[in-house]
């Protein structure tokens, strides 16, 4: 019985033998295998399966498909913000003017093109509301000035009273309020058209003894991009900081759709 | 015709403002201000005291309708 055990012990053991044999075999070739993958003439002394070429190429296609998802993603956002301007809609307010500024020069709109603009639409006999506008909107001009990184803002002021204001007077108008402003004016016909143009109702009041009338009209303050489009406005109950932090909004979302890559 | 300039404008809003002000102490008793009134007539082009006066009209239901509140139209109609 006890040399049917140790005989037994021995196959079993013998078998064990040609077990780890084969397995140490298969070890051998494998890495074999892996060594032959590697560069011909390296023998592969101390190199696992991730040389530094590899990683160098993986980080690069990595990278690449990393930006390529950026840039895809960022094109979306434009798209995306494209897309709401157009479904909602441009108003269609401003446009194409020709008129005399203060010192008797003729200016297109066009030669506004490149640089924000904010337009005030008034007149000099204004009794307070002129006034009191024109004064916020040179406020909203100083402090955005103030900061080098935000783009120039040109303030207008355009009348709605073309029979008196000549621009001459203009002149003399718009020099009480800031050196900055740009007056505007010119014969009846334009600055109708004009008015037209950006949805500007005025309407000359009876004449009294003096010959002196009040023009009723629109208090709207328009905010003109560097396409001549216009882009928001400011109605008489918007303060100061308000505006200004709109303007900047304004700005910010132009940049925005201009900045394309590559 | 010239425009009332700066200084003009800041007389007139002044001048404005006193009257106002006198018509505020006064519950709005036109004869006890006419010193003033008088002055503000002086001080501004005939127009814009018309523009003022219209004005001062205009706030004065604005702040009643705010504070006292309104009779809503639907109630008049049932």
């Amino acid at each position: 019985m006890s040399s049917f055990l140790t005989k037994l012990n021995r196959v079993l053991c013998s078998r064990n033998i040609v077990i780890s044999s084969i397995k140490k075999d298969d070890l051998c070739l494998v890495r074999s295998k892996s060594f032959s993958t590697g560069t011909g003439s390296n023998t592969g002394k101390g190199k696992g399966p991730v040389t530094w070429k590899s990683v160098g190429i993986t980080a690069c296609i990595g990278g690449g498909l990393l930006m390529y998802m950026q840039y895809l993603k960022a094109a979306k956002e434009q798209k995306i913000l494209r897309e709401r301007q157009r479904a909602l809609g441009k108003a269609s307010i401003g446009g194409h003017f020709e008129l005399t500024d203060h010192n008797k020069k003729k200016r297109k709109s066009d030669e506004f093109l490149g640089q924000w603009i904010l337009i005030y639409f008034g007149f000099t006999h204004c009794p307070d509301v002129c006034p009191d506008e024109l004064e916020k909107i040179v406020q909203v001009v100083n402090k955005l000035d103030q900061d080098s990184s935000v783009p120039k803002i040109q303030p207008i002021f355009i009348t709605v009273d073309p029979v008196r204001d000549t621009p001459e007077v203009v002149g003399q108008y718009i020099k009480e309020f800031s050196p900055k402003l740009i007056g505007l004016t010119g014969n009846v016909e334009e600055v109708e058209k004009v008015c037209r143009a950006y949805r500007v109702y005025f309407s000359a009041g009876p004449r009294d003894r003096d010959d002196d009338y009040i023009v009723d009209h629109t208090i709207i303050t328009y905010l003109v991009n560097p396409d001549g489009q216009f882009v928001d406005y400011y109605g008489q109950t918007k303060k100061v900081d308000e505006i200004c932090d709109s303007i900047l909004i304004n700005i910010a979302k132009y940049g925005q759709l201009q900045s394309s890559w590559f | 015709m010239s425009f009332p300039n700066k200084g003009d404008r800041d007389k007139c809003w002044t001048a404005r403002d006193r009257y106002w002000e006198c018509l505020d102490l006064n519950l709005e008793e036109r004869e006890r201000c006419l010193k003033q009134r008088q002055v503000y007539e002086s001080s501004c082009p005939a127009q814009w005291v018309k523009h003022f006066d219209r004005k001062r009209t205009y706030l004065k239901f604005k702040d009643r309708i705010e504070k006292e509140g309104y009779e809503p139209l639907s109630e008049e109609k049932s």
